[in-house]
Protein backbone atom coordinates (compact mmCIF):
# COMPACT_ATOMS: atom_id res chain seq x y z
CA UNK A 1 0.00 0.00 0.00
CA UNK A 2 2.90 2.41 1.03
CA UNK A 3 4.41 1.19 -1.65
CA UNK A 4 1.93 1.73 -4.06
CA UNK A 5 2.27 5.51 -2.92
CA UNK A 6 5.47 5.95 -3.35
CA UNK A 7 5.62 4.45 -6.60
CA UNK A 8 3.08 6.54 -7.59
CA UNK A 9 4.97 9.80 -6.29
CA UNK A 10 7.85 8.42 -7.67
CA UNK A 11 5.95 8.38 -11.26
CA UNK A 12 4.71 11.74 -10.81
CA UNK A 13 8.27 13.30 -9.55
CA UNK A 14 9.97 11.67 -12.55
CA UNK A 15 7.41 13.88 -14.49
CA UNK A 16 8.54 16.94 -12.61
CA UNK A 17 12.26 17.46 -13.72
CA UNK A 18 12.21 20.56 -11.26
CA UNK A 19 11.70 18.27 -8.21
CA UNK A 20 15.10 16.90 -9.13
CA UNK A 21 17.78 19.28 -7.75
CA UNK A 22 21.27 19.66 -8.38
CA UNK A 23 23.59 17.01 -7.95
CA UNK A 24 26.13 18.73 -6.09
CA UNK A 25 23.84 20.74 -3.43
CA UNK A 26 23.63 19.40 0.20
CA UNK A 27 21.86 21.15 3.61
CA UNK A 28 23.23 21.09 6.69
CA UNK A 29 20.86 19.00 9.01
CA UNK A 30 21.96 20.38 12.14
CA UNK A 31 23.62 23.08 13.28
CA UNK A 32 27.10 22.12 12.83
CA UNK A 33 30.64 23.93 11.91
CA UNK A 34 32.87 24.62 9.10
CA UNK A 35 36.20 22.89 9.12
CA UNK A 36 39.67 24.26 7.79
CA UNK A 37 40.54 20.50 7.63
CA UNK A 38 38.85 17.37 7.69
CA UNK A 39 39.64 16.78 10.97
CA UNK A 40 37.52 17.46 14.41
CA UNK A 41 40.79 19.26 15.47
CA UNK A 42 40.78 21.37 12.63
CA UNK A 43 40.45 25.41 12.94
CA UNK A 44 36.34 26.40 12.49
CA UNK A 45 36.19 28.51 10.45
CA UNK A 46 32.25 29.38 10.69
CA UNK A 47 29.17 28.37 12.32
CA UNK A 48 26.85 26.45 10.06
CA UNK A 49 23.54 27.09 11.44
CA UNK A 50 20.86 23.99 10.29
CA UNK A 51 19.61 24.17 6.72
CA UNK A 52 22.70 26.01 4.94
CA UNK A 53 22.62 25.24 1.14
CA UNK A 54 26.71 24.17 0.21
CA UNK A 55 27.76 22.76 -2.83
CA UNK A 56 29.42 19.58 -2.55
CA UNK A 57 33.35 19.25 -3.70
CA UNK A 58 34.78 16.49 -2.27
CA UNK A 59 35.08 13.90 0.25
CA UNK A 60 37.68 12.71 2.59
CA UNK A 61 36.91 10.08 5.14
CA UNK A 62 33.99 11.31 7.21
CA UNK A 63 34.47 14.89 5.79
CA UNK A 64 33.11 16.46 2.94
CA UNK A 65 34.46 19.54 1.63
CA UNK A 66 31.81 22.30 0.67
CA UNK A 67 31.32 25.88 -1.16
CA UNK A 68 29.37 27.63 1.60
CA UNK A 69 28.67 30.82 -0.16
CA UNK A 70 31.95 31.16 -1.32
CA UNK A 71 33.81 29.87 1.68
CA UNK A 72 35.42 26.86 1.14
CA UNK A 73 35.84 24.09 4.26
CA UNK A 74 34.86 20.93 5.36
CA UNK A 75 31.80 19.58 7.07
CA UNK A 76 31.71 16.37 9.05
CA UNK A 77 29.62 14.18 6.20
CA UNK A 78 26.57 13.06 8.72
CA UNK A 79 25.89 16.71 8.93
CA UNK A 80 24.32 16.76 5.30
CA UNK A 81 21.34 16.15 4.11
CA UNK A 82 21.21 15.35 0.22
CA UNK A 83 18.75 16.17 -1.57
CA UNK A 84 16.54 12.93 -2.02
CA UNK A 85 15.18 11.63 -4.96
CA UNK A 86 12.62 10.00 -2.72
CA UNK A 87 12.09 11.80 0.02
CA UNK A 88 10.59 8.56 2.35
CA UNK A 89 11.47 5.03 3.14
CA UNK A 90 9.30 3.33 2.18
CA UNK A 91 8.17 0.74 5.18
CA UNK A 92 10.26 -2.24 3.50
CA UNK A 93 8.69 -5.11 5.71
CA UNK A 94 8.73 -8.39 4.12
CA UNK A 95 12.02 -10.11 3.67
CA UNK A 96 13.97 -9.59 0.61
CA UNK A 97 15.39 -11.94 -1.62
CA UNK A 98 18.82 -11.54 -2.42
CA UNK A 99 18.83 -7.61 -3.25
CA UNK A 100 20.90 -5.37 -1.01
CA UNK A 101 22.17 -1.77 -2.11
CA UNK A 102 19.10 -1.61 -4.06
CA UNK A 103 16.42 -4.18 -5.17
CA UNK A 104 13.65 -4.39 -7.61
CA UNK A 105 10.61 -2.66 -6.17
CA UNK A 106 7.20 -3.34 -7.11
CA UNK A 107 7.09 -6.12 -5.01
CA UNK A 108 3.35 -6.76 -6.17
CA UNK A 109 2.68 -7.48 -9.65
CA UNK A 110 -0.06 -5.30 -10.00
CA UNK A 111 -0.62 -2.05 -11.98
CA UNK A 112 1.18 0.09 -9.90
CA UNK A 113 4.40 -1.94 -10.62
CA UNK A 114 3.86 -2.21 -13.93
CA UNK A 115 3.41 1.44 -14.18
CA UNK A 116 6.91 1.87 -12.26
CA UNK A 117 8.28 -0.58 -14.94
CA UNK A 118 7.41 1.31 -17.55
CA UNK A 119 9.20 4.74 -16.73
CA UNK A 120 11.96 4.79 -18.66
CA UNK A 121 14.26 1.18 -17.13
CA UNK A 122 17.51 0.95 -19.19
CA UNK A 123 18.85 -2.93 -17.86
CA UNK A 124 17.30 -5.08 -15.89
CA UNK A 125 13.70 -5.58 -15.32
CA UNK A 126 11.48 -7.37 -13.19
CA UNK A 127 10.07 -9.03 -16.92
CA UNK A 128 14.03 -9.97 -17.58
CA UNK A 129 13.82 -12.21 -14.34
CA UNK A 130 10.41 -13.76 -14.99
CA UNK A 131 11.46 -14.91 -18.67
CA UNK A 132 14.80 -16.20 -17.56
CA UNK A 133 15.95 -19.55 -17.85
CA UNK A 134 19.06 -20.84 -16.19
CA UNK A 135 22.76 -19.91 -17.90
CA UNK A 136 25.35 -22.56 -16.58
CA UNK A 137 27.55 -21.38 -18.87
CA UNK A 138 27.86 -17.56 -17.64
CA UNK A 139 27.93 -19.70 -14.04
CA UNK A 140 31.04 -21.34 -15.10
CA UNK A 141 32.35 -18.44 -16.57
CA UNK A 142 31.59 -16.24 -13.45
CA UNK A 143 33.23 -18.53 -11.13
CA UNK A 144 36.56 -18.37 -13.60
CA UNK A 145 37.28 -15.12 -12.72
CA UNK A 146 37.61 -15.94 -8.92
CA UNK A 147 40.19 -14.80 -6.97
CA UNK A 148 42.29 -17.28 -4.48
CA UNK A 149 43.01 -15.94 -0.96
CA UNK A 150 46.72 -16.02 -1.60
CA UNK A 151 46.86 -13.55 -4.48
CA UNK A 152 44.24 -11.02 -3.12
CA UNK A 153 46.45 -10.76 -0.83
CA UNK A 154 49.47 -9.83 -2.51
CA UNK A 155 47.19 -7.51 -4.01
CA UNK A 156 46.16 -5.74 -1.07
CA UNK A 157 49.68 -5.44 -0.23
CA UNK A 158 50.17 -3.47 -3.50
CA UNK A 159 47.59 -1.02 -2.13
CA UNK A 160 49.49 -0.71 1.40
CA UNK A 161 46.16 -1.88 2.76
CA UNK A 162 46.98 -3.33 5.72
CA UNK A 163 44.56 -5.18 7.80
CA UNK A 164 43.10 -4.25 11.35
CA UNK A 165 41.57 -6.10 13.70
CA UNK A 166 38.17 -4.22 15.13
CA UNK A 167 34.87 -6.21 15.71
CA UNK A 168 31.26 -5.99 14.44
CA UNK A 169 29.50 -2.83 15.76
CA UNK A 170 27.32 -3.91 19.06
CA UNK A 171 23.89 -4.80 17.37
CA UNK A 172 25.01 -6.30 13.87
CA UNK B 1 21.35 -35.13 9.87
CA UNK B 2 21.56 -32.55 7.31
CA UNK B 3 19.38 -34.05 4.69
CA UNK B 4 16.53 -34.55 7.02
CA UNK B 5 16.82 -31.11 8.30
CA UNK B 6 16.98 -29.58 4.91
CA UNK B 7 13.94 -32.00 3.87
CA UNK B 8 11.86 -30.37 7.03
CA UNK B 9 12.64 -27.06 5.98
CA UNK B 10 11.19 -27.89 2.58
CA UNK B 11 8.24 -29.52 3.82
CA UNK B 12 7.46 -26.08 6.77
CA UNK B 13 7.97 -23.89 3.69
CA UNK B 14 5.43 -25.76 1.40
CA UNK B 15 2.73 -25.69 4.70
CA UNK B 16 3.26 -22.35 6.03
CA UNK B 17 2.24 -20.63 2.90
CA UNK B 18 -0.67 -20.53 0.50
CA UNK B 19 -0.85 -22.76 -1.98
CA UNK B 20 -0.69 -21.24 -5.44
CA UNK B 21 -1.96 -23.46 -8.34
CA UNK B 22 -0.16 -21.62 -10.87
CA UNK B 23 3.23 -23.55 -10.19
CA UNK B 24 2.93 -26.15 -8.37
CA UNK B 25 2.05 -29.84 -8.69
CA UNK B 26 -1.16 -30.17 -6.82
CA UNK B 27 -1.28 -33.62 -6.30
CA UNK B 28 2.64 -33.35 -4.26
CA UNK B 29 1.29 -30.80 -2.28
CA UNK B 30 -1.66 -32.38 -0.88
CA UNK B 31 0.41 -35.74 -0.71
CA UNK B 32 3.11 -34.55 1.06
CA UNK B 33 1.00 -31.85 3.00
CA UNK B 34 0.98 -33.86 5.84
CA UNK B 35 4.03 -35.15 6.73
CA UNK B 36 5.70 -31.46 6.27
CA UNK B 37 2.57 -30.42 8.92
CA UNK B 38 4.78 -33.12 10.93
CA UNK B 39 7.81 -30.96 10.70
CA UNK B 40 6.52 -27.67 10.32
CA UNK B 41 7.24 -26.92 13.67
CA UNK B 42 10.64 -27.53 13.44
CA UNK B 43 11.62 -25.02 11.39
CA UNK B 44 13.39 -23.19 13.58
CA UNK B 45 16.06 -25.80 13.92
CA UNK B 46 15.77 -26.65 10.79
CA UNK B 47 16.85 -23.49 9.32
CA UNK B 48 20.11 -23.27 11.20
CA UNK B 49 21.10 -27.01 10.14
CA UNK B 50 21.02 -25.83 6.78
CA UNK B 51 24.74 -27.12 5.51
CA UNK B 52 27.22 -24.81 3.85
CA UNK B 53 27.21 -27.34 0.54
CA UNK B 54 23.68 -26.92 0.68
CA UNK B 55 23.25 -23.33 0.90
CA UNK B 56 26.02 -23.39 -1.82
CA UNK B 57 24.41 -25.58 -4.15
CA UNK B 58 21.15 -23.33 -3.52
CA UNK B 59 23.28 -20.23 -4.56
CA UNK B 60 24.68 -21.46 -7.48
CA UNK B 61 20.72 -22.12 -8.55
CA UNK B 62 19.92 -19.00 -8.10
CA UNK B 63 23.11 -17.32 -9.58
CA UNK B 64 22.94 -19.37 -12.52
CA UNK B 65 19.24 -18.18 -12.91
CA UNK B 66 20.38 -14.58 -12.03
CA UNK B 67 22.72 -15.18 -15.36
CA UNK B 68 20.09 -16.31 -17.49
CA UNK B 69 18.36 -12.52 -16.83
CA UNK B 70 21.25 -10.56 -17.60
CA UNK B 71 24.85 -10.65 -19.13
CA UNK B 72 28.60 -10.71 -17.49
CA UNK B 73 30.30 -7.59 -18.36
CA UNK B 74 32.69 -8.42 -21.13
CA UNK B 75 35.48 -6.88 -19.43
CA UNK B 76 37.52 -9.94 -18.16
CA UNK B 77 40.18 -7.41 -16.30
CA UNK B 78 37.62 -5.52 -14.46
CA UNK B 79 35.73 -8.81 -13.91
CA UNK B 80 39.15 -10.29 -12.03
CA UNK B 81 40.07 -6.98 -10.59
CA UNK B 82 36.50 -6.77 -8.08
CA UNK B 83 37.11 -10.55 -8.05
CA UNK B 84 40.06 -9.49 -5.85
CA UNK B 85 38.96 -6.37 -3.60
CA UNK B 86 36.04 -8.95 -2.94
CA UNK B 87 38.17 -11.58 -1.78
CA UNK B 88 40.07 -10.00 0.25
CA UNK B 89 37.75 -8.42 1.99
CA UNK B 90 35.53 -11.85 2.62
CA UNK B 91 39.12 -13.04 4.08
CA UNK B 92 38.46 -10.37 6.74
CA UNK B 93 35.26 -12.26 7.77
CA UNK B 94 34.42 -15.46 9.64
CA UNK B 95 34.22 -16.95 6.94
CA UNK B 96 36.79 -16.76 4.74
CA UNK B 97 36.60 -20.37 3.18
CA UNK B 98 33.57 -19.81 1.10
CA UNK B 99 33.55 -20.51 -2.17
CA UNK B 100 33.48 -16.50 -2.85
CA UNK B 101 32.80 -15.26 -6.17
CA UNK B 102 32.26 -11.92 -7.26
CA UNK B 103 30.91 -10.57 -10.91
CA UNK B 104 30.26 -6.95 -12.67
CA UNK B 105 26.90 -7.68 -14.92
CA UNK B 106 26.41 -5.35 -18.08
CA UNK B 107 23.53 -3.78 -17.02
CA UNK B 108 23.48 0.47 -16.82
CA UNK B 109 20.33 -0.15 -13.44
CA UNK B 110 22.40 0.93 -10.48
CA UNK B 111 22.47 -2.42 -8.02
CA UNK B 112 23.62 -5.78 -6.01
CA UNK B 113 23.25 -8.63 -5.13
CA UNK B 114 24.49 -11.41 -2.65
CA UNK B 115 23.59 -14.94 -3.69
CA UNK B 116 23.96 -17.93 -0.66
CA UNK B 117 26.81 -19.36 -0.17
CA UNK B 118 29.46 -16.94 -1.15
CA UNK B 119 28.53 -15.05 -4.95
CA UNK B 120 28.08 -11.15 -4.99
CA UNK B 121 27.35 -9.09 -7.67
CA UNK B 122 27.45 -5.65 -8.81
CA UNK B 123 26.33 -3.49 -11.91
CA UNK B 124 28.31 -1.78 -13.90
CA UNK B 125 26.35 1.19 -13.65
CA UNK B 126 27.14 0.84 -10.24
CA UNK B 127 30.74 0.06 -10.21
CA UNK B 128 31.45 3.42 -12.92
CA UNK B 129 29.80 5.83 -10.55
CA UNK B 130 32.07 5.30 -7.46
CA UNK B 131 35.16 7.01 -6.89
CA UNK B 132 37.75 4.57 -5.38
CA UNK B 133 38.47 1.30 -4.38
CA UNK B 134 37.11 1.92 -0.94
CA UNK B 135 33.68 2.44 -2.83
CA UNK B 136 33.44 -0.44 -4.10
CA UNK B 137 35.09 -2.72 -1.12
CA UNK B 138 31.96 -1.28 0.88
CA UNK B 139 29.66 -2.32 -2.03
CA UNK B 140 31.05 -5.69 -1.44
CA UNK B 141 31.64 -5.36 2.13
CA UNK B 142 27.49 -5.05 2.42
CA UNK B 143 27.01 -7.52 0.18
CA UNK B 144 29.88 -10.04 2.02
CA UNK B 145 27.51 -9.41 5.27
CA UNK B 146 24.49 -10.40 3.85
CA UNK B 147 26.21 -13.68 2.59
CA UNK B 148 27.94 -13.96 6.34
CA UNK B 149 24.25 -13.56 8.14
CA UNK B 150 22.68 -15.67 5.62
CA UNK B 151 19.77 -13.02 5.39
CA UNK B 152 18.91 -14.55 1.70
CA UNK B 153 18.37 -18.30 3.10
CA UNK B 154 16.29 -16.91 5.89
CA UNK B 155 14.67 -14.87 4.00
CA UNK B 156 14.05 -17.90 1.35
CA UNK B 157 12.86 -20.51 4.30
CA UNK B 158 10.52 -17.92 6.52
CA UNK B 159 8.58 -17.74 3.15
CA UNK B 160 8.06 -14.02 3.99
CA UNK B 161 9.25 -12.84 0.96
CA UNK B 162 6.25 -14.20 -1.87
CA UNK B 163 3.61 -16.99 -2.17
CA UNK B 164 5.14 -18.15 -5.35
CA UNK B 165 8.15 -20.02 -3.59
CA UNK B 166 6.18 -22.16 -1.71
CA UNK B 167 4.98 -23.67 -3.84
CA UNK B 168 8.19 -23.98 -5.78
CA UNK B 169 9.17 -25.89 -2.60
CA UNK B 170 6.64 -28.20 -2.62
CA UNK B 171 7.74 -29.37 -5.91
CA UNK B 172 11.02 -30.26 -4.31
CA UNK B 173 9.98 -32.08 -1.28
CA UNK B 174 8.00 -34.44 -3.83
CA UNK B 175 11.16 -35.13 -5.71
CA UNK B 176 13.11 -35.26 -2.95
CA UNK B 177 10.64 -37.53 -0.92
CA UNK B 178 9.89 -39.33 -3.72
CA UNK B 179 13.78 -40.67 -5.08
CA UNK B 180 15.54 -39.99 -1.25
CA UNK B 181 18.20 -38.92 -3.30
CA UNK B 182 21.49 -37.43 -1.44
CA UNK B 183 23.02 -36.03 -5.06
CA UNK B 184 19.48 -35.20 -6.04
CA UNK B 185 19.44 -32.76 -2.92
CA UNK B 186 21.77 -30.47 -4.69
CA UNK B 187 20.42 -30.53 -7.89
CA UNK B 188 17.44 -30.72 -6.76
CA UNK B 189 18.41 -27.01 -4.56
CA UNK B 190 19.90 -25.44 -7.64
CA UNK B 191 16.94 -25.85 -9.79
CA UNK B 192 14.67 -24.69 -6.63
CA UNK B 193 17.69 -21.61 -7.07
CA UNK B 194 16.85 -21.04 -10.45
CA UNK B 195 12.99 -21.30 -10.27
CA UNK B 196 12.68 -18.67 -7.08
CA UNK B 197 14.59 -16.08 -9.38
CA UNK B 198 11.51 -16.42 -12.33
CA UNK B 199 9.01 -16.11 -9.84
CA UNK B 200 10.16 -12.72 -8.20
CA UNK B 201 13.16 -13.08 -5.56
CA UNK B 202 14.67 -10.03 -7.02
CA UNK B 203 11.76 -7.95 -7.21
CA UNK B 204 11.02 -8.25 -3.21
CA UNK B 205 11.27 -5.30 -0.81
CA UNK B 206 14.13 -6.02 1.64
CA UNK B 207 13.36 -5.96 5.14
CA UNK B 208 15.61 -2.54 6.58
CA UNK B 209 16.79 -4.17 9.50
CA UNK B 210 18.47 -6.49 7.82
CA UNK B 211 19.88 -4.04 5.18
CA UNK B 212 21.12 -2.21 7.90
CA UNK B 213 22.58 -4.73 9.27
CA UNK B 214 24.61 -5.48 6.16
CA UNK B 215 25.66 -2.21 6.13
CA UNK B 216 26.81 -1.85 9.98
CA UNK B 217 28.67 -4.83 9.61
CA UNK B 218 29.90 -4.07 5.63
CA UNK B 219 31.51 -0.58 6.84
CA UNK B 220 33.69 -2.57 9.75
CA UNK B 221 34.80 -5.82 6.89
CA UNK B 222 35.85 -2.73 4.71
CA UNK B 223 37.60 -1.08 7.53
CA UNK B 224 39.25 -4.49 8.49
CA UNK B 225 40.15 -4.65 4.66
CA UNK B 226 42.43 -1.47 5.48
CA UNK B 227 40.42 0.61 3.25
CA UNK B 228 38.67 3.67 4.41
CA UNK B 229 35.22 3.29 6.58
CA UNK B 230 33.98 5.90 4.91
CA UNK B 231 33.30 4.26 1.34
CA UNK B 232 29.67 2.86 1.87
CA UNK B 233 28.73 6.67 3.09
CA UNK B 234 30.29 7.81 0.03
CA UNK B 235 27.90 5.55 -2.14
CA UNK B 236 24.99 6.29 -0.11
CA UNK B 237 25.59 9.69 -0.46
CA UNK B 238 25.78 9.29 -4.35
CA UNK B 239 22.80 7.39 -4.33
CA UNK B 240 21.28 9.69 -2.69
CA UNK B 241 21.78 12.52 -5.71
CA UNK B 242 21.27 9.76 -8.63
CA UNK B 243 18.09 10.85 -10.87
CA UNK B 244 16.66 8.30 -11.63
CA UNK B 245 15.72 9.20 -14.73
CA UNK B 246 19.27 9.26 -15.69
CA UNK B 247 20.53 5.80 -14.52
CA UNK B 248 17.98 3.62 -14.95
CA UNK B 249 17.49 3.39 -11.63
CA UNK B 250 13.63 4.26 -10.99
CA UNK B 251 12.61 0.94 -9.89
CA UNK B 252 15.36 0.19 -7.47
CA UNK B 253 14.45 3.42 -5.72
CA UNK B 254 10.61 2.79 -4.94
CA UNK B 255 11.03 0.11 -2.10
CA UNK B 256 13.54 0.53 -0.24
CA UNK B 257 15.52 2.47 2.83
CA UNK B 258 16.14 5.58 1.54
CA UNK B 259 19.99 6.42 1.30
CA UNK B 260 19.30 9.55 3.58
CA UNK B 261 18.01 6.90 6.15
CA UNK B 262 21.15 4.01 6.19
CA UNK B 263 23.01 7.11 6.19
CA UNK B 264 21.79 8.55 9.64
CA UNK B 265 21.74 4.64 10.79
CA UNK B 266 25.35 4.33 9.67
CA UNK B 267 26.04 7.36 11.89
CA UNK B 268 25.00 6.15 14.90
CA UNK B 269 27.60 2.94 14.88
CA UNK B 270 30.50 4.53 12.63
CA UNK B 271 32.37 7.19 14.89
CA UNK B 272 32.64 5.89 17.82
CA UNK B 273 33.48 2.48 16.18
CA UNK B 274 35.73 3.57 13.71
CA UNK B 275 36.69 7.05 12.84
CA UNK B 276 40.57 6.33 13.93
CA UNK B 277 40.88 4.40 10.77
CA UNK B 278 39.63 7.29 9.04
CA UNK B 279 42.78 7.85 7.06
CA UNK B 280 42.98 4.41 5.81
CA UNK B 281 43.48 4.52 1.75
CA UNK B 282 40.69 5.03 -0.85
CA UNK B 283 43.03 3.58 -3.38
CA UNK B 284 41.24 5.88 -6.24
CA UNK B 285 44.43 5.66 -8.59
CA UNK B 286 44.23 1.56 -9.27
CA UNK B 287 40.31 1.77 -9.38
CA UNK B 288 40.02 4.57 -12.18
CA UNK B 289 42.58 2.27 -14.12
CA UNK B 290 40.22 -0.84 -13.60
CA UNK B 291 37.46 1.03 -14.86
CA UNK B 292 38.67 2.15 -17.48
CA UNK B 293 38.20 5.95 -16.22
CA UNK B 294 40.66 8.38 -17.49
Amino acid sequence: MIRSLFSLAFAVALLLPGVVLAQEQAFANRATELKDRPSFDGRTLSPVPDGTAVKVLSRQGGWTQVDMGGNKGWIRVFHLRFPSTVEQSSGGGALSGLTSIFGFGGGKRGPESSKVATIGIRGLTPEDFQSSSPDPAALKKLQSYRSDRASAERFAKEAKLAPVRIDYAKGS
Amino acid sequence: MNRVFALAVLAAVAVALPVHAQLGNIGNILEFGKKAVEVGTKVQEATKEYSIDEEIALGEGITSGFLGATKLHPDERLQRYVNRVGRWLASQTEKPDLPWTFGVIDTETINAFAMPGGTVIVSHGLVKRLASESELAGVLAHEIAHVLRRHQISAIQSGAWGDVGKSVGAEIIAQKVGRNDVLGLKTQLANFGADLVRDGLFMKPLDRGLEYEADRIGVVIATRGGYDPYGLVAVLTMLATVKPEESGASITFSTHPSPADRIAELEKVVPATLEQYARQPQVDGRFRQAVGMK
